[in-house]
């Protein structure tokens, strides 16, 4: 039977539009207890740095009103952990992913490169927008210059699908487009967390005790900041761009594709609903179904037609 | 393909308030699983995360916690209605390990829920236990305890004292081999302190704000020491509970 929803992203196909994104799926094994991965489009890996990294030692999570703060640090187990325990896993029960990886030089990121083509890894995501860690990613992504020499390294040592993902955290998203798109860039992905603080209160025998997260702003609170830097994306450059911020359901995910998103990424919903990315995936199927469009890209071309009429 | 047996719907049979701000929730889960003493569940509550809650007693059909009304998230639990259907994930976590030896069983506020499950499972096997809880007062004691000794701060009920200086003087008279303890985290290091220098094993269950219940977000993580090492370990998954000797102590 013909794939509805198959995705083409450049020259590299997905079953499905439908990701999960880095931070949020673990490397998949561990959502094995709520669905079957190998049916979703693909997994975006836990970010993943040359050594293994321990992260940060404060609170690291706090709920807000509209979505959570991140403070991870980037603990992860360090690329040659991924490929003894987790790529082998990944393979076996064929799953399409998508490698995250970040590190904390130039240098660092062209090797990160250079081994996932070495081992045949088909797509990467390059993290250079982490808010949490202090020296590394984040200058990288703030910067239209230092963005299109680092992605120029990585392209140099990687002939794979190559994906940057932007952070929404500046002046000119725009710029940094134009820069992935120069420096060989195949996809940009968007957004990655807003940066935000939450702090909690409370009054214990007079005495005020807090909880403070200061880091990375994701949940349903940043769709809005997400939809305007997706179709700002979508402007500058002609590159495929993956989009995420905030999505639950259908609806959303109609939106980023109105606005000019090729594919999604479920991102902060993957807690709540650890079965969520393949319900959205059957449920845009339906979608098309019901509605007679002809496939995805017909979908696509509709909703964002009506979108761009003035 | 594995069976994706973790997503429930439970229906609520009973939500009773068991103490000025402690609830009981009595869910019937549409799927029946099996749980250990010290799992949790992570109940949807309309909010971005879900809710770990320690089990407090689980037959295969009908799984109950107990909980603190504290926020947001357990004001909406306690604003369900008989036959409403809440979503809830399930079961995470280790439990406590049961092992063959005379146990200690503290538990302090809601944390009483999983030693007093645990408390159960060891009687079902014939283990002898002693299960001692402390409680701020009168009015935050739940009525529904299969506790041994009861203790408040202020004596309004019970005996006046704090729940480890309790536990300290009945120890010599019933001689425990093991502890298990819940609690805020004082307790936790107390309880551990104790079985140090008694010279015996504690099991402590810790709590901390999670995120996806499962081991992937590492937004629960704690310092546990493992061969000599300092290490990360998430809440979640390689706990709730840890060995007492192994919990990096924070406080």
């Amino acid at each position: 039977m013909e794939n509805i929803i198959q995705t083409k992203l450049a020259h590299l196909t997905f079953k499905s539009p439908v990701f999960t994104a880095s931070g949020t799926y673990g490397y998949a094994d561990e959502y094995d207890d709520f669905l079957d991965v190998s049916e979703i489009g693909a997994i975006v890996t836990k970010a993943i740095s040359l050594k293994p990294r321990e992260g940060n030692k404060h609170t690291r999570i706090i709920e807000t009103q509209a979505g959570m703060i991140n403070s991870i640090g980037l603990e992860n187990l360090g690329i040659e952990g991924f490929l003894e325990k987790k790529l082998p896993v990944l393979r076996a029960k064929n799953i399409d992913f998508i490698m995250n990886i970040a590190g904390s030089s130039m240098e660092e990121y062209a090797l990160l490169g250079e081994i996932c083509s070495q081992n045949n890894i088909k797509a990467i995501e390059l993290n250079v927008s982490c808010p949490n860690v202090k020296s590394g990613c984040l200058e990288f992504g703030v910067s239209a210059d230092s963005l299109y020499n680092l992605v120029s390294k990585v392209r140099e040592n990687y002939d794979g699908f190559l994906i940057v993902k932007l952070t929404p955290n500046v002046t000119s998203i725009e710029e940094l487009a134009l820069a992935c798109k120069r420096a060989g860039a195949d996809c940009i992905s968007a957004i990655n967390t807003l940066k935000g603080l939450e702090v909690k209160f409370e009054l214990v025998n007079g005495k005020f005790r807090k909880t403070k997260v200061q880091g990375g702003y994701s949940g349903v609170g940043i769709q809005p900041v997400a939809l305007s830097m997706v179709n700002r994306i979508r402007q500058a450059v002609d590159l495929p761009i993956i989009g995420m911020g905030g999505i639950y359901t259908l609806e959303d995910m109609l939106k980023f594709f109105a606005v000019g998103a090729d594919a999604i990424q479920i991102g902060t919903a993957n807690f709540t609903y650890p079965d969520i990315a393949k319900k959205l995936q059957d449920e845009l199927r339906e979608y098309i179904i019901k509605n007679n469009f002809k496939d995805l890209d017909d979908l696509k071309n509709k909703i964002r037609t009506c979108f761009n009429e003035q | 393909m594995a069976e994706h047996k973790k997503i429930h719907k439970g229906i609520v049979k009973n939500l009773k308030k068991c103490s000025k701000d402690i609830y009981l929730l009595e869910l019937e889960s549409e799927t029946s699983f099996v749980s250990t003493a010290g799992q949790f569940i992570s109940i949807f509550c309309e909010r971005t995360l879900r809710r770990p809650f320690s089990i407090y007693q689980n037959d295969g059909n009908t799984v109950s916690v107990l909980f603190r009304e504290i926020g947001k998230g357990t004001k909406y639990l306690t604003s369900l209605k008989e036959n409403d259907i809440v979503d809830f994930s399930g079961p995470f976590g280790n439990g406590f390990e049961i092992k063959n030896k005379r146990a200690l069983l503290i538990g302090a506020g809601a944390g009483v829920a999983p030693v007093s499950y645990l408390k159960t499972e060891l009687e079902k096997r014939g283990i002898e236990s002693l299960l001692i809880s402390g409680f701020r007062d009168k009015d935050d004691i739940p009525s529904c305890l299969n506790s041994d000794f009861i203790v408040t701060d202020d004596g309004s009920n019970g005996i006046k004292s704090n729940v480890i200086d309790f536990a300290r003087l009945k120890v010599k008279e019933f001689n425990p081999e093991i502890i298990y303890s819940c609690g805020p985290l004082i307790v936790l290091k107390k309880s551990s302190e104790l079985a140090k220098e008694l010279g015996i094993e504690a099991q402590v269950s810790m709590e901390k704000v999670m995120a996806c219940s499962i081991g992937v977000c590492r937004g629960c993580v704690i310092d546990v020491i493992k061969e000599g090492q300092v290490q990360n370990a998430s809440v979640c998954k390689d706990g709730p509970v840890f060995k007492g000797s192994e919990v990096v102590w924070k406080i």
